[in-house]
């Protein structure tokens, strides 16, 4: 180890490029995952005076992944909450009405959602209205004025006697302002909540409740026959469960966090991917520089295992100082990363980076684990160096391809193909991550592979220039020094890969849903939400064409009990299930949101996904009627109304797309961004522990008549060769891939789809490559010791 | 004869090296060899005629085509590369050229790499004792970029001698240095065997280092080609290879 250690303080510079890379790695894990810890799911304010939340029965995880619940009929909801008051220290036990209501402050409420862009929480509380016993879970009070009394009668945050424009699932409505309270959202009567509400999903109780007396309250059986599955610490058939708070969260802020944490994720899985990668190939690079001093390590007596277990001491001791560094620039990154995360929609207004230290810690042993890896290679091969090697006059290259490195490239090559071919089928959300995946798995084969085309790729390029003195200096010094320029196109074709890749899939993968989209709208346009949720039912009704009403229903089949997405149409008379269902009964129990349970024949099929079902309009109107509109396809002139737009087909659906677009852009410019400012510190690294370890080979140019122009010239060509061999190669492997996943996506969509290179990103990353490989590799000649 | 030169400290028996680079090159051709302990023996020949691939077989850093090898009582030809590479550490030294100090160590350090590699503390002073034997007791602490040429030989010297081995194979030491360091490493060498018994087998084009060793040994194109055992003078071993040159 103090060997290692001497080894490391001597040739500082040469490990230099780990130490950074390991660095930069530490800090950005660091900072991503105390970001992601950091946003843990918190039940929202509304609950804070409310120990303990009691939630109604849940059915089981839905295929999304989130725990589904049944609600409490109005029955059910107030048998329960009558029984858990009279738990000893419970002071009340409130049941918790929810329902759309927004406030239409100067006409529009589009510019109410503008506002609420800014501050997700604040928009999301402010379409809320609840019912006023319910503003004691949250220790809210009467600042002013009295309590609701009657229908149309609101507490707000606004002066007693203000009459207010509202919009809820009804429509347009004009209501009183009675009091004046210190929550957030309106509050009306109980009962006026309960009519709105879709159904009671949860009680909170006030006071200090007795957990265990609450729990034997909800295992007695329910009220309602206990038809119902099992769920956390209720029985089966129990009425409830003590709610898991976080579970309480906001669906939209979990969906915020939730994308968040995918963007932490992509960045954590690229950085510590690229951080292997530089780190590999300064290794690489470093060894074979290094053959010499290992053969004579190896003649005096050091066995290959010693020899390799110094190659990870050394990069172990440069990964800690690495770390060292990382860790404080990543604990001071994360809070400063917390605005920007909130402002691009990634996480919910109010969040805050809080000190991880057990992430501090895990990203410090992440990055040395990261280095040995990355070093892996290299000390394997530095192993098998004979002895012999410090005999040798001067180090001739050995071969720059092996056959491991051929097999693991092609392997690579063939499982980042198969994944770019299944890219089309996948959702949306994950195409992002695949895609990423893919790219990382075609470059590492285009890295590995390069050896083989860089020779021939060499010749081509730099042929018209073979007759000049530079011309020759470069084509030779080039054609025998593969593994160099492999070293130097390696991180370039990453690069310029990622950029090509990444932007070009989503981009065409985009294009071509709109047009799939599109052509399954049968109309020419499309009333949508404008600044809502949804469109209300009185606006709705007013529209020529059929107003879909989503909602979500309880649905027992072939034994399994499951949520399901129902819609309500109107040219519908019974249950319309999916016909990938096997066994279709004749008849069905849907359980709707009220909680109430109908029983239903099945009058059709449709041929969507299992987990929707279609059902009577009325129906759906009838037990949910918090229910609100998403779109309402015209077959006629729209008449127009508050919290409605008219578009063209073509524009709803782009505009459907720019919804997950502009998340997927930021996304892409981050990874991006990342990626490109890796890989110019490995081109940097590389080319200057290149040139470096030239100087002899620049003297003898000089002394053969060549002034340091000349060298400048040779480096610089050889480095913009490199570069170029670079962008070949990434270009290339990103275009082949692009085509094959054009021809994919053309066979889903049935007709052809236009291939989107991303030239401007392209370019400009080309561009910053090459500069800093001139740079790189002129400085060393610049600053060279007198001779 | 004495009962130590019973056994030999090297000893070659029919070995045979073939290089396989596109065309075979036969580097040497059944040679055999003995080196008796506590002798020192010059290896001179023409270029190319395998006076290098010698001493790589001699010394176990290359392995044989064919014949046998015995460093010290041991057979190399079927040690693994890890015994082989333990034969190396504990019995042979090198000296090279190009000196080939490892230049993030220092002077000591570098001496006292064999040791440490070998799982070794050294012996307080002993690696003190070492540098002082080759004269360079004062420069224990410095790297070798800050040593002349003849120095950074010396702590070479002294790090193939620290371990106490077998045999010392020596490649040209004096091929890279000035005339008056040339002389203090080769007197350096001359007293390695005199007062501490040490073998020693040193491969030379200079008739003058030569002419340093107990016996020289000629080789032209892989053969044997003789002997002159204890040289008077450099004159004598130039004749005989300006015989060889012209062959």
């Amino acid at each position: 180890m103090s060997l290692a250690w001497s080894m490391v303080r001597h040739r500082f510079a040469a490990f230099a490029g780990t130490c950074v890379a390991v660095a930069l790695g530490v800090a950005l894990i660091a900072g991503a995952v105390t970001l992601w810890a950091s946003s843990r799911p918190q039940a929202p304010e509304r609950y804070d005076a409310a120990p303990v939340l009691v939630h109604s029965p849940s059915v089981g995880k839905g295929s999304d992944g989130y725990t589904d619940y049944r609600s409490w009929t109005a029955g059910e909801a107030d048998d329960l909450a009558a029984r858990l008051a009279q738990v000893p220290g419970v002071t009340r036990a409130v049941p918790d009405p929810v329902f759309y209501a927004q406030q239409l402050e100067t006409a529009q409420p589009a510019q109410a959602a503008q506002r609420g862009e800014d501050a997700q929480q604040l928009k999301t509380e402010e379409t809320k209205g609840h019912s006023w016993s319910s503003a004691t879970l949250g220790g809210y009070r009467l600042t002013a004025g009295r309590a609701p009394a009657r229908t149309k009668e609101v507490v707000s945050h606004q002066p007693p006697g203000t009459r207010i424009e509202v919009l809820t699932a009804r429509g347009p409505e004009t209501w009183t302002v009675t009091g004046t309270t210190d929550g957030p959202g309106l509050y009306v009567t109980d009962s006026d909540a309960r009519k709105r509400a879709g159904g009671v999903r949860v009680i909170g109780l006030t006071g200090r409740p007795d957990v265990d007396r609450v729990r034997a309250v909800l295992q007695e059986r329910g009220p309602d026959g206990g038809q119902v599955g099992d769920h956390g610490d209720a029985a089966p058939g129990g009425a409830g469960a003590i709610a898991d708070r976080a579970g309480l969260e906001d669906e939209e802020i979990t969906r915020t966090r939730w994308l968040g944490a995918q963007l932490i994720i992509a960045m954590v899985v690229l950085g510590a991917f690229v951080a292997v990668f530089v780190i590999a190939s300064t290794c690489a690079l470093s060894a074979a520089q290094r053959q010499r001093e290992i053969g004579l390590l190896r003649a005096v007596g050091a066995t290959p295992g010693q020899v390799r277990r110094l190659m990870y001491a050394e990069t172990a001791v440069v990964a800690t100082l690495g770390g060292l560094l990382g860790v404080p620039v990543g604990a001071l990154l994360a809070p400063l990363l917390a605005e920007p995360m909130v402002a691009a929609g990634l996480e919910p207004a109010g969040f805050e980076a809080t000190v991880q230290p057990l992430v501090l810690a895990g990203s410090f042993g992440l990055g040395i684990v990261v280095a040995l890896l990355g070093a892996a290679a290299a000390a394997r091969r530095s192993s098998r160096v004979p002895a012999l090697e410090a005999l040798r006059d001067a180090a001739a290259e050995r071969r720059a391809m092996t056959w491991p490195r051929g097999v693991a490239g092609a392997l690579s090559g063939l499982a980042g193909a198969a994944l770019t071919a299944a890219l089309p089928a996948l959702p949306l959300t994950t195409q992002t991550t695949a895609a990423l995946g893919a790219a990382m798995l075609l470059l590492v084969a285009a890295a590995l592979l390069a050896p083989v085309v860089i020779v021939p790729l060499v010749r081509v390029l730099t042929r018209p220039w073979r007759t000049t003195a530079t011309g020759m200096l470069v084509r030779e010094g080039t054609l025998t020094g593969v593994r160099r320029v492999a070293s130097t196109a390696a991180p370039v074709l990453l690069t310029v890969g990622f950029t090509v890749l990444l932007t070009g899939s989503i981009a065409t993968i985009n294009e071509s849903t709109g047009l799939d989209e599109t052509a399954k709208l049968p109309v020419s346009h499309v009333a949508a939400p404008d600044g809502t949720p949804g469109i209300s039912e009185a606006v709705a009704a007013r529209q020529p064409g059929e107003a879909p009403l989503p909602s979500e229903v309880v649905l027992t089949l072939n034994g399994t009990t499951a949520a399901y997405e129902a819609t309500g149409e109107t040219d519908v008379t019974g249950a319309v299930l999916s016909d990938r269902i096997a066994h279709r009964p004749a008849a069905v129990e849907v359980t709707f949101a009220d909680g109430e349970t109908v029983r239903l024949r099945v009058t059709g099929t449709h041929d969507g996904p299992a987990e929707l079902i279609t059902l009577p309009r009325a129906q759906v109107r009838e037990h949910d009627p918090d229910a609100l509109t998403d779109h309402i396809l015209l077959t006629g002139p729209a008449v127009p109304g508050p919290g409605l737009k008219v578009l063209t087909s073509h524009d709803y659906v782009q505009e459907l797309i720019e919804e997950e677009d502009g998340i997927v852009r930021v996304f892409l410019l981050v990874l991006i961004t990342l990626t490109a400012g890796w890989t110019a510190l490995a081109v940097a690294n590389t080319l200057l522990m290149a040139t470096a370890a030239r100087r002899d080979e620049f003297r003898a140019l000089r002394l053969a008549g060549g002034g340091t122009v000349h060298a400048l010239r040779v480096a610089g060509a050889e480095a913009l060769l490199a570069v170029a061999a670079g962008t070949v190669l990434g270009g290339g492997v990103a275009l082949v891939t692009l085509l094959g996943m054009r021809r994919a996506v053309e066979a889903e969509v049935g007709q052809s789809v236009d291939l989107q290179i991303p030239w401007t990103q392209a370019t400009a990353v080309v561009l910053t490559c090459a500069v800093i490989a001139v740079a790189a590799t002129s400085i060393p000649i610049l600053r060279r010791r007198p001779t | 004869m004495s009962i130590t030169q019973l056994r030999t400290a090297v000893e070659l028996r029919a070995v045979t090296r073939v290089y396989d680079a596109g065309t075979a090159v036969t580097a040497l051709d059944a040679v055999d060899l003995a080196i008796p302990p506590a002798t020192f023996t010059a290896v001179m020949g023409p270029s190319g005629s395998g006076k290098s691939t010698l001493l790589r077989c001699a010394a176990g850093l290359d392995r044989a085509t064919s014949g046998d090898v015995i460093i010290d009582g041991v057979a190399v030809g079927s040690l693994s590369e890890r015994a082989l590479t333990r034969l190396r550490r504990e019995r042979v030294g090198f000296v090279f050229q190009a000196f080939n100090l490892i230049p993030a160590l220092s002077a000591e350090q570098n001496v006292a790499l064999p040791l440490r590699l070998a799982g070794k503390r050294p012996a307080p002073g002993q690696v003190a004792a070492m540098l002082a034997e080759v004269g360079l007791a004062d420069r224990a602490g410095h790297r070798p970029s800050e040593l002349s040429g003849g120095q950074q030989q010396r702590v070479a010297l002294a790090r193939a001698l620290v371990s106490r081995p077998a045999v010392l194979f020596a490649d040209e030491p004096t091929g890279a240095l000035d005339t008056k360091a040339s002389r203090e490493v080769l007197r350096l060498l001359r007293l390695a065997v005199d007062r501490h018994s040490q073998t020693i087998v040193m491969v030379t084009h200079d008739p003058y280092a030569a002419a340093h060793a107990d016996q020289v040994v000629f080789l032209a194109d892989g053969r044997l080609a003789g002997r002159l055992a204890a040289p008077s003078h450099a004159t004598e071993i130039a004749v005989r290879m300006a015989e060889l040159e012209e062959r």
